[in-house]
């Protein structure tokens, strides 16, 4: 009841004093406005990093397998890796793990010549079983995926990727046409859904797919795998990986204390990894955020502290009419909140304008949360509170006496 | 309604010495009474009525306000005293710039009790006058006319003292003599009225004259008639 009216003496204070309000609140308004801004670009830009990888890596059900122990940078191809990883592991891997529902095998290579009639191309070359889509969660736009048989009898079809389409099939439908790998002649039999950009940027389009040995008997003469991908069970758990990797240090003979001569990766740690680079950013974005606004609280208790000396008069009159120091604290305290959180809404509004401005410039998905703005609004009705402490205690503390007669 | 005994306020200044503002002052006020306090400048008048309006609290003796032992309040329940049984007058008016005349009048009821009653505000704007004033602020009402608000603040919460300090010090004469009118009327309505003045003619009002020098009382008199004078020329 009393807190009302003693609010609402604020609240007619801050009217009165429209310069002082403005000034007060400006701080508060850029560091909310930027608190809103950052945490939502952090935000959208974690998740459009999740969709680029999610684009590159497929499905999250899956564990991948390289020949060879150390990292190595960049994709592997059949130049690059140790001939340690056979086709004979992934049969193995398919058939005796429970935990895991199927393996894909694949074979690739980088810069071979890819031709139609005049026109070439240097796509990714990759030869894949044809389970692969499904394990990849991918599909095919136009034509069909090759299938067992056509991989049994080393047939000599293709699917290629958007890139590869629009390089050496611009004019016409490539579903039928020869087009010749190194000199082996290969019949297009589907054309690959565009995957757009991975995480670093590079089309994800730029690829032709063949079913696996008939690369590995007819184009490229190698019996191991660049790599394998095995689609477990329960995503959630790391069985999958743990049982791959004793199944192959198994058949490798590979005994304590020799490190493994593979690598097992599965997307689901990679994204984990990525999510928390993204929550990383989103933290110093935000800590910068909150700096702003911090300068906005120390703004207002410096003015706050201004306005009490100027408005002794004003606290004098208050306290010979009947005004306890609780109710001055009350109502500086009140004017100082009421100034963050009417400083933290204009800055909540200006946010959101500048955020749809930067989503657009920068062609961001347009991720539009609450809980920054909420949050951003709570901070300044906190900003105010504490700020408001100081320069509120100090007009309690004004001498009524000296007050009136000044 | 006042009772004072053996009141006494020292500070410390801040060379340190120490200031006597009063030595053990001592009187009663009855309610309804008119009574002036005078004295030269550091005589102890100001202290004397701030420690009456309960602004600021005597170093020892006790003060009793209506029954209540005021002395020994803290801010709080001082806050409700001077909110609920004091309205102050000043020689500035000290009334809120930026701030109607209605709006200021209304101030003590929100740190009373009750709801803000505009009513009741008018109603105090209409008993000094004031009423097609309302609405204008502050700065724009004359000396006389913001007095006159001052007093209706001063009688918003009905309270049964009436602290004057000067009231006509920055006003000119006939002016002065309309708010000393009010004062009188407000008198013999039943408020207890205590103010201080070097005006002679605004000392004639009064019908007790209490003279302060140094710290303690002079000398505590009833004025009649023509020797309402009197006094302050000897003062003189």
């Amino acid at each position: 009841m009393k807190l009302n009216k003693v609010a609402a003496q604020a609240v007619r204070s801050v009217r009165r004093y429209r310069l002082r309000t403005l000034l007060m609140m400006a701080g508060v308004v850029v560091g909310i406005a930027s608190l809103a801004i950052l945490t939502s670009i952090a935000e959208s830009t974690k998740q459009d990093t999740m969709r680029r990888f999610k684009n590159m890596l497929g499905t999250f059900d899956t564990v991948i397998v390289r020949p060879g122990g150390g990292r190595s940078r960049g994709m592997p191809t059949l130049v690059t890796v140790p001939p340690t990883l056979r086709f004979e592991d992934a049969q193995a891997i398919a058939t005796q793990l429970p935990q895991i529902k199927a393996v894909a095998e694949v074979q690739n290579a980088f810069d071979i010549d890819v031709k139609y009639r005049d026109r070439s191309a240097s796509p990714a070359v990759f030869g894949v079983s044809p389970n692969w889509l499904a394990l990849r969660g991918e599909d095919v736009a136009d034509g069909a995926f090759f299938n067992l048989e056509q991989n049994d009898s080393l047939a000599r079809v293709a699917v290629i990727g958007a890139d590869v389409r629009k390089e050496l099939f611009p004019d016409e439908d490539p579903l039928g046409k020869t087009l010749r790998v190194g000199d082996v002649p290969f019949q297009v039999i589907g054309l690959l859904k565009s995957r757009g950009a991975g995480p670093a940027g590079a089309s994800l389009d730029n690829l032709m797919l063949i079913p696996v040995n008939t690369a590995s008997r007819r184009l490229f003469n190698r019996d191991f795998l660049t790599m394998l991908v095995a689609q477990v069970r329960d995503p959630q758990s790391t069985e999958g990986v743990t049982a791959v990797t004793s199944l192959l240090r198994e058949r490798h003979h590979i005994r304590p204390p020799a490190l493994d001569d593979f690598t097992v990766t599965s997307p689901a740690t990679t994204m984990a990894q990525v999510t928390r680079a993204g929550s990383t950013l989103t933290r110093i974005l935000s800590g910068v955020a909150v700096m702003a606004l911090l300068i906005g609280g120390i703004v207002i208790m410096s003015l706050m502290s201004i306005s009490v000396s100027e408005r002794r008069n004003e606290i004098g009159i208050r306290r010979s009419v009947g005004a306890a120091r609780t109710d001055i604290i009350l109502q500086f305290l009140s004017e100082a909140v009421l100034v963050a959180t009417a400083g933290g809404m204009a800055g909540v509004i200006i946010g959101w304008g500048g955020l749809e401005l930067v989503t657009r410039v920068r062609q961001l998905p347009h991720v539009l949360l609450w809980q920054p703005f909420a949050a951003s609004l709570a901070m300044s009705f906190i900003v105010g509170s504490i700020f408001g402490i100081y320069p509120a205690w100090r007009a309690s503390r004004t001498d009524p006496v000296r007050a009136l007669r000044s | 309604m006042i009772e004072l005994d053996h009141i006494s306020k020292t500070y410390q200044r801040a060379q340190g010495e120490t200031v006597h503002a009063l030595k053990e002052v001592s009187f009663r006020i009855a309610p309804g009474e008119f009574v002036v306090v005078r004295g030269p400048s550091g005589s102890g008048k100001s202290t004397l009525l701030n420690i009456l309006g309960c602004l600021d609290t005597p170093t020892s003796g006790s003060y009793r306000l209506d029954g209540e032992d005021v002395s020994s309040y803290g801010d709080m329940q001082l806050s409700r005293v001077r909110n609920s049984k004091i309205g102050f007058v000043f020689q500035s008016f000290n009334l809120l710039a930026r701030t109607t005349a209605l709006e200021n009048v209304e101030i003590p009821m929100v740190y009373g009790d009750g709801h803000v009653d505009r009513k009741r505000a008018m109603a105090a704007l209409d008993r000094v006058g004031l009423v097609a004033r309302a609405g204008h602020y502050a700065t724009e009402l004359s000396g006389g006319e913001q007095q006159r608000v001052a007093i209706a603040r001063a009688l918003i919460n009905r309270p049964g003292l009436i602290l004057a300090d000067e009231p006509t010090g920055n006003l000119d004469l006939n002016v002065g003599r309309e708010v000393m009118r009010l004062l009188k009327d407000l008198n013999r309505e039943g408020s207890t009225i205590l103010l201080v003045t070097h005006d002679d003619a605004v000392a004639a009002y009064a019908l007790r004259e209490i003279a302060l020098g140094d710290g303690a009382i002079i000398s505590d008199r009833v004025q009649t008639g023509d020797s309402a004078l009197q006094p302050a020329g000897e003062a003189q």
